[in-house]
């Protein structure tokens, strides 16, 4: 058990020292530019995934938190000057705070309904915010967008600061990810996901969970929002507050598997980047929207559960065979028990589709 | 000390048309194990559910422990030392045995930041793991257990925290006769450590052999409550079951 976890961190120190070295590379600027984007929804899909996958609540309403992070940075520093480029990144946690407390009194209308009905009204909110942007036109500009101050940085090396901010808010996700796994607010979460009447009924603090799950999810998501109207300069209603990025992070988690640590991380990094890839390859044309659906189908066809559920199934598989096949010389009479359990566990059925992956 | 346990009085609930408790009453007193019985549909498990804050009363009170529980939700009543489980054994699949266990610890908010299994954790659902014997099945999932091994498994979980009523709805549906003798041993033990139950229960050698007394329900009313005996021979009840 032990050597395992040790394995995890590994992968993850790993990780996170690659990305951490890649632009050191002197790497062209539309490379290091869909990096940006790549981590940008990395971040967001990992966020998602806290609600969408533990919590088991699909919400689609994330970009509506995605666009209030975008207009509190722009707004804020319409109102009060840039003094150095790094100050817009200071402003990120209050902005993640922020819409946390914003979410918390919408969490709890919003989640007295579940899946389909949650994911409906969750997917109205978002319109609702998108149709503020839009007429609230002394606070937002409205359809002729609002702009923030051009980021001070050199040009050679633009793309650095949101890469590495970005790339701190990826770990601070996959950490608040990794820590509820390992916490009861996980154990409460894979509850509430699995049967919420049943959990509310032997004292599982349904609410608290559920409450927190969307709060930090909405805060993370917020701050991502706010990366990138800084990144890009100049905010529209219709891409601030866009239903396709919502699309996007719920399709990254499904591909990667959710209720996972790296699912949504590993959805990102192959939809985004196969997605700016075709769009440059293909060029103008829409081809590339068709090559980007193709990747999703493909992989959902050969691994319906995600990818990383599909490989630990895999690997259990395998493991399970070594067990049994193994000679049961070293124990007396426990032994055949244990091979037998063994042989049990993580058998792939499972009522609950995207059962197991909590425990990656 | 000396009110009864659960005090259901004159409680009432419709689905639509459907009367499915009208006026109902019951009373379970410390320390027995009350049968509910009566023929489908005559509202056992809506009582449950009412009893158990699943579903409002249109109109009646409850009161658990001294307390008036009318309006309680569940997490609530399973604090105040009441839990139940379903008749279609619900275990979390996806979770371990033990994890089954542990979850049901009824956790403050403050302890959901501990560890997903601490050691306490471990060793309180231990106990309970080599009492209901479901040691060697500790770290697999709910999901591989047999039917009766999940029933086992709900039953062990509501006792994680330590209840003072137990509601088991047909402890014993779908479970093989040495399952369900296991079942009735483990209801006596908990019976004699100070623990009181009410069950639901369609096998009626189970419910003479072990509970006094008996609660028999028809359309949604009680129409008899005494001894195992005494139902047998009770014409009202005949009446209920047979249909004459």
């Amino acid at each position: 058990m032990r050597s395992v976890r040790g394995i995890g961190q590994a992968r993850a120190a790993v990780f996170f020292a690659v990305l951490a070295m890649l632009p050191a590379f002197n790497l062209a600027h539309w490379v290091l530019n869909m990096l940006v984007f790549t981590l940008m929804y990395a971040v967001m899909a990992s966020a998602w995934n806290l609600l969408g996958g533990f919590a088991g609540y699909p919400s689609l309403g994330h970009a509506a938190f995605f666009g209030v992070g975008a207009y509190a940075v722009t707004l804020w520093f319409q109102h009060h000057g840039i003094h150095s480029g790094y100050e817009p990144f200071f402003l990120l946690p209050v902005i993640g705070i922020g819409a946390a407390i914003v979410g918390l009194p919408i969490a709890a209308i919003a989640m007295r309904t579940r899946s389909d009905v949650f994911a409906i009204v969750t997917i109205t909110l978002l319109f609702v915010a998108q149709t503020l942007a839009f007429n609230l036109r002394s606070i937002t500009g409205g359809a002729q967008g609002a702009s923030i101050a051009i980021p001070p940085f050199s040009a050679a090396t633009f793309e650095r600061p949101f890469y590495d901010v970005l790339l701190v808010l990826l770990a601070v996700a996959m950490g608040l990810t990794w820590a509820s796994m390992r916490s009861k607010v996980g154990l409460s979460l894979a509850a509430v996901r699995a049967d919420e009447d049943k959990a509310a009924g032997i004292g599982v603090r349904v609410q608290a969970v559920k409450l927190l799950a969307f709060c930090v999810s909405v805060g993370l998501t917020a701050m991502v929002g706010a990366v990138w109207a800084y990144y890009v300069g100049f905010i529209y209603p219709q891409f601030a507050i866009d239903p396709l990025i919502t699309i996007a992070i719920v399709l990254m988690t499904f591909l990667g598997g959710r209720a996972t640590l790296w699912g949504p991380v590993i959805g990102a990094f192959i939809l985004e980047l196969a997605q700016q890839y075709f769009a440059y390859s293909l060029g103008g044309s829409q081809y590339y929207l068709i090559a980007y659906a193709l990747v999703f189908l493909v992989v959902m066809l050969l691994m319906p559960r995600g990818i990383v559920p599909s490989i630990q199934e895999r690997l259990r598989h395998r493991r399970r065979r070594r067990v049994v096949d193994a000679p049961t010389s070293t124990g007396g009479a426990a032994q055949p028990v244990r091979a037998e359990a063994a042989s049990m566990t993580r058998r792939p059925f499972t009522p609950v589709p995207y059962a197991e992956g909590d425990r990656a | 000390m000396t009110t009864a346990l659960l005090e259901v009085a004159n409680v009432s609930r419709r689905f639509g048309s459907v009367r499915a408790l009208q006026d109902a009453s019951l009373t379970v007193e410390r320390n027995s194990i009350t049968a509910l019985i009566g023929p489908n549909g005559s509202g056992k498990t809506t009582m449950f559910n009412v009893i158990t804050g699943y579903l409002p009363a249109d109109s009646g009170t409850i009161r658990f422990d001294g307390h008036d529980v009318t309006r309680a939700k569940p997490a609530i009543l399973y604090r105040r030392g009441l839990s139940r489980t379903f008749q279609q054994a619900r275990v979390f699949g996806h979770l371990t045995v033990q994890e089954n266990l542990v979850v049901a610890g009824g956790f403050s908010v403050a302890q959901l930041f501990g560890r997903r299994v601490g050691r306490q954790d471990r060793e309180r659902a231990a106990a309970l793991l080599v009492e209901f014997r479901l040691s060697h099945v500790a770290d697999l999932y709910a999901s591989e257990l047999s039917y009766g091994q999940r029933k086992l498994l709900e039953f062990a979980a509501v006792l994680m925290s330590q209840p003072k009523l137990v509601m088991l709805d047909e402890p014993t549906a779908g479970v093989n006769p040495v399952m369900i003798e296991t079942m009735e041993q483990h209801i006596r033990q908990l019976h004699a450590s100070g623990i009181t139950f009410l069950i639901v229960e369609h096998d009626m050698n189970f419910v003479m052999r072990l509970c006094d007394p008996v609660v028999v329900l028809d359309q949604g009313h009680e129409i008899f409550t005494g001894a195992p005996d005494a139902v047998q021979s009770n014409p009202a009840v005949l009446d209920a079951y047979l249909g004459a």
